[in-house]
């Protein structure tokens, strides 16, 4: 069974699938509009290339891992996206907003991979996700990053009743109720695909795989200029993201019913966390 | 009026739409006077939301550079004068960032660390 990228109808083969799209894309409906121009052209094509394209895009060649890691690159960091190069010289601002909106990612990541606990029997999955949701929100051995990302926004003059205050911006909302659609829509297995493929955009190795650069500029670390609540924030990521990401993609691949779906929901994903992006910089913008 | 996308006059089916470039889609909408082709009505409204902002109501041209996630740098021209600035829409077409510049604005305004 094969998934419309767009709405998740289902059919049987990419020729049908790019009828309907083909469609209603003809219709000017919105939402098949969006996710085309988005993520295959915006030229318009015929229904023969359109599934040609699908099929070539949703490619079960190499693993998931190495398939995220291209969506990841090719939305992203092929632009890059503006968030990106913010982060390569990041202003005060630039940071706070960061702390503001990330604040309720955070929240929403816990929620959501709760919702994998929820519904899986696997103990490898509980347990992995058990731990993830510890270090995000409860911390192990030290300060959880949630934690991190409070004490940074302090280091930047901020207190953390009144970053806690702040409601997220409607583009974070937006982002949010994405990823809380995919939890209610679909499978473990493609929330957990859509929520840890996230974790590949901070990967310190993503550079080596085509990208332009790194999702921050990696001298911030060693860098006399920020507060070592900065450096420390910033730094954690920058260390788990790679074995977060790949360990739970090999988790998925083990257990995804349809490779398709779980492809389909970390595109879903990726377009959200480029709203979440906007939001951050917007944020900023608000902050100057 | 003359419209440009990224460097290419848009507006009509064959050249794409009028605010993104694309040619999939079938809406049209008219604007100042003027029948102009779009990809979806989110787009009609964004366009919409941009000569709203541009506060001139007899347009000559409008340059628009940029797309969804960047943000859009726009020059509007008309009864003798400019408006230039940039906006950036949420995924319903309001207008999220708003704010008059200069065209084109340098990268990194804020206060350094």
């Amino acid at each position: 069974m094969l998934l419309c990228p767009a709405c998740y109808s289902e059919y049987r083969t990419w020729d049908q699938v790019a009828d309907h799209m083909s469609g209603l894309a003809t219709m000017s409906e919105s939402a098949h509009v969006m996710w085309l121009n988005r993520n295959l052209s915006k030229e318009e094509l015929s229904k023969n290339e359109l599934g040609q394209r699908l099929s070539e895009m949703f490619s079960n060649e190499g693993s998931l891992l190495e398939w995220a890691r291209n969506a990841v690159i090719r939305k992203i960091y092929s632009g890059p996206h503006p968030l990106i190069l913010a982060m390569q010289k990041p202003t005060r601002e630039d940071l706070l907003g960061y702390v503001i909106e990330h604040q309720h990612f955070l929240k929403n990541w816990v929620r959501v991979l709760s919702s994998v606990i929820e519904r899986t029997d696997r103990n490898d999955v509980i347990k992995y996700e058990l731990e993830n949701i510890t270090t995000e929100f409860l911390g192990c051995s030290g300060p959880s990053h949630f934690e991190l990302l409070m004490r940074m926004g302090e280091s930047l003059g901020m207190r953390k009743e009144e970053i806690q205050s702040i409601g997220p911006l409607p583009s974070t909302t937006k982002a949010i109720g994405e990823w809380r659609e995919i939890s209610f829509k679909m499978g473990w297995q493609e929330t957990m695909g859509a929520m840890h493929s996230l974790e590949l955009i901070a990967d310190r190795g993503i550079s080596s795989y085509g990208a332009k650069m790194h999702y921050f500029n990696v001298k911030i670390l060693s860098s006399n200029d920020y507060p070592k609540e900065v450096k420390r924030f910033l730094g954690e990521g920058y260390s788990a993201d790679t074995y977060h990401s790949s360990e739970a993609l090999s988790l998925v691949e083990k257990y995804a019913g349809s490779r398709q779906s779980v492809q389909v929901a970390i595109i879903k994903s990726l377009d959200a966390v480029s709203s979440y992006f906007n939001a951050r910089l917007e944020r900023a913008a608000m902050l100057r | 009026m003359k419209v440009t996308v990224n460097g290419k006059v848009a507006g009509s089916k064959e050249s794409g739409c009028a605010l993104c470039g694309a040619t999939w889609g079938n809406y049209y909408d008219v604007i100042c006077g003027e029948r102009l082709f779009f990809c979806c009505d989110l787009c009609a409204k964004g366009f919409k939301n941009i000569v709203d902002r541009s506060g001139i109501e007899n347009i000559n041209s409008i340059e628009i550079k940029g797309n969804y996630y960047s943000g859009r740098r726009c020059v509007v021209s008309g009864e003798g004068r400019a408006s230039s600035f940039f906006i950036r829409f949420s995924d319903d077409a309001e207008v999220s960032e708003f704010r008059e510049e200069q065209f084109p604005r340098k990268q990194g305004h804020g206060q350094s660390l």
